[in-house]
This record gives structure tokens, C-alpha cells and sequence, in this order.
């Protein structure tokens, strides 16, 4: 029984010193509230995304899985090329580009996608 | 690489699975049941060796464990394969290469030891000698740094 305490809590300090530090890759410190134009959107899996166009640059903003989206109200026909949206997440540490939605707001429909 | 990767998510099947409600998660789900299969035979096997469970003979538990780790293999391969190709993009992920050359490290750690110590096993005493005590420790450390970055790889 020691011996079984022991490798356990030797295994999970080794688990949980890999996952410690720097792994998650957007920057939930500097949430930012985009409002674009979709350019190109994607309703698929494993999560979808659309290319937002806003007043200074074109973001890559990475939704939640289609399924996920759907069961929320989100159909595949409210991220059309050429929609207003607003989004609200994260932004990637290391690809300015890109941020992790939190919500999304298509006309006066918001979206929670975690 | 790249050029598989870009051909890979072009086919017919990436669109597939991108487009299917379920096909996705359907290969996600066998791609679990291969890790427990293949992580849960080799872990038990680690433990063995490691001396838990020493009244079992530890040959008899190979001849067990082993092909079912292959069978858990089978699933992982092509399942692992099919999910990539839904996002070439991981090709930049340092999490998902990272992933990769531990599964390869964890493949070179059980291939010495069948190689090496594995070969004496016949004449073990109920414990097994400290080298394949070390191969064992660092297979059960190595697969669950490869489940680790597996699921990681959602977060990054």
C-alpha cells in the first residue's frame, strides 16, 4: 500500500510538472472585444473559426466545435461571409492574429462557447 | 512533411470528418479506447515489473498483455491519423511535436527492453533486476507525458 501512495504521488507530481507552466497558449489576462466583418468562416470540426475583418487587421478567431455551436443556437447561416459580428476572447501569446472566443455576438444573439 | 500534411487535409475524407456531426468525435472515441488499451496493458505490465503483483508470473502476463497493447495500437495509428488531418496546422504546434517524439521515445524504451533485458527474463527471481525496473519507470512516466500533451494539445 505505501509503495502504491508513493508511485501515485510520484506519478501525479510528474503530471502536473509538465502541465505547470506556460502551457495555454491564449492570454486569458488580456481579453479584447473584436467587432468585424466576416471574411471566410468555417462551421466544422474540431472547432469552427471565421476570419474577421476589423478596423486594423484581419483575425484569425477560433470558435467551438459545430455540434456545440448548434445545440446553443448558433446555426452555420449566422457566420456568413459578409456578417457583422462582435467577439469576445483571448488572444494568442505567441500568433498576434488569432484569438479564442469566449462569446459571440451575431445581432442581438449572444453565444457562449465554452 | 508539410506536403503530406497539405494533402492529407485536402482529401475527400479530412472534408468529411471536418463537415460530419459525428464522425469526429466517433474517431476521437476509438482513439481513447486505443490509449487505454495500449497505455492500460503497458502500464500494468510497468507495475508488474515494478513489483506489484509479484505472485503473478511475469512472462505469462506478457503473453497476456501484450498483444492487446498491439490491438490498442491498431486503433490508435489510424484514428490519431485521421484527426490530424482535420488540422495540418499542428505541424507548428511545439505541444503536438513534443507529443510525437515521446511516443517515439516510449516505442525506442520498450523495443531495448525486449531486446535486452526482456531476453534473460526466464531466469527472474519474483523481482525483476533494477535495469528493467528502469525501462518499466520510464514507460510509465513517458506514456502518461504523451496522454498529458494529448490532451494539452486542446488548451494550446
Amino acid at each position: 500500500m505505501k509503495r502504491a501512495l508513493f508511485l501515485a504521488a510520484l506519478l501525479t507530481v510528474a503530471a502536473t510538472a509538465s502541465a505547470h507552466h506556460g502551457w495555454n497558449e491564449y492570454d486569458a489576462k488580456q481579453p479584447q472585444q473584436l467587432t468585424g466583418t466576416i471574411e471566410e468562416s468555417g462551421y466544422q470540426q474540431p472547432h469552427g473559426f471565421v476570419r474577421l475583418k476589423t478596423a486594423d487587421k484581419t483575425w484569425l478567431v477560433v470558435l467551438a466545435p459545430p455540434g456545440r455551436m448548434e445545440n446553443r443556437g448558433l446555426a452555420k447561416d449566422m457566420l456568413a461571409v459578409g456578417g457583422k459580428v462582435t467577439v469576445y476572447g483571448y488572444p494568442n501569446r505567441s500568433k498576434p492574429n488569432e484569438l479564442r472566443a469566449e462569446r459571440i455576438t451575431v445581432g442581438d444573439k449572444v453565444t457562449e462557447l465554452r | 512533411m508539410q506536403e503530406f500534411a497539405a494533402w492529407a487535409a485536402a482529401t475527400p475524407l479530412a472534408q468529411l470528418l471536418r463537415d460530419d456531426a459525428w464522425l469526429y468525435p466517433v474517431v476521437e472515441i476509438v482513439h481513447i479506447v486505443g490509449f487505454t488499451l495500449l497505455v492500460g496493458a503497458a502500464a500494468m505490465f510497468d507495475l508488474r515489473l515494478l513489483g506489484f503483483g509479484r505472485s503473478l508470473p511475469v512472462q505469462a502476463l506478457a503473453r497476456h498483455l501484450l498483444p492487446w497493447s498491439w490491438v490498442g495500437l491498431l486503433l490508435l495509428v489510424p484514428s490519431g491519423l485521421l484527426m490530424f488531418t482535420t488540422q495540418p496546422e499542428l505541424l507548428d504546434n511545439d505541444v503536438f511535436l513534443l507529443k510525437l517524439a515521446l511516443i517515439a521515445a516510449a516505442g525506442l524504451n520498450a523495443l531495448v527492453f525486449h531486446a535486452g533485458p526482456w531476453r534473460a527474463a526466464g531466469g527472474w527471481p519474483h523481482t525483476a533486476p533494477a535495469w528493467a525496473r528502469l525501462h518499466a519507470m520510464l514507460s510509465l512516466l513517458l506514456w502518461i507525458a504523451v496522454i498529458a500533451c494529448g490532451r494539452l494539445l486542446a488548451y494550446v
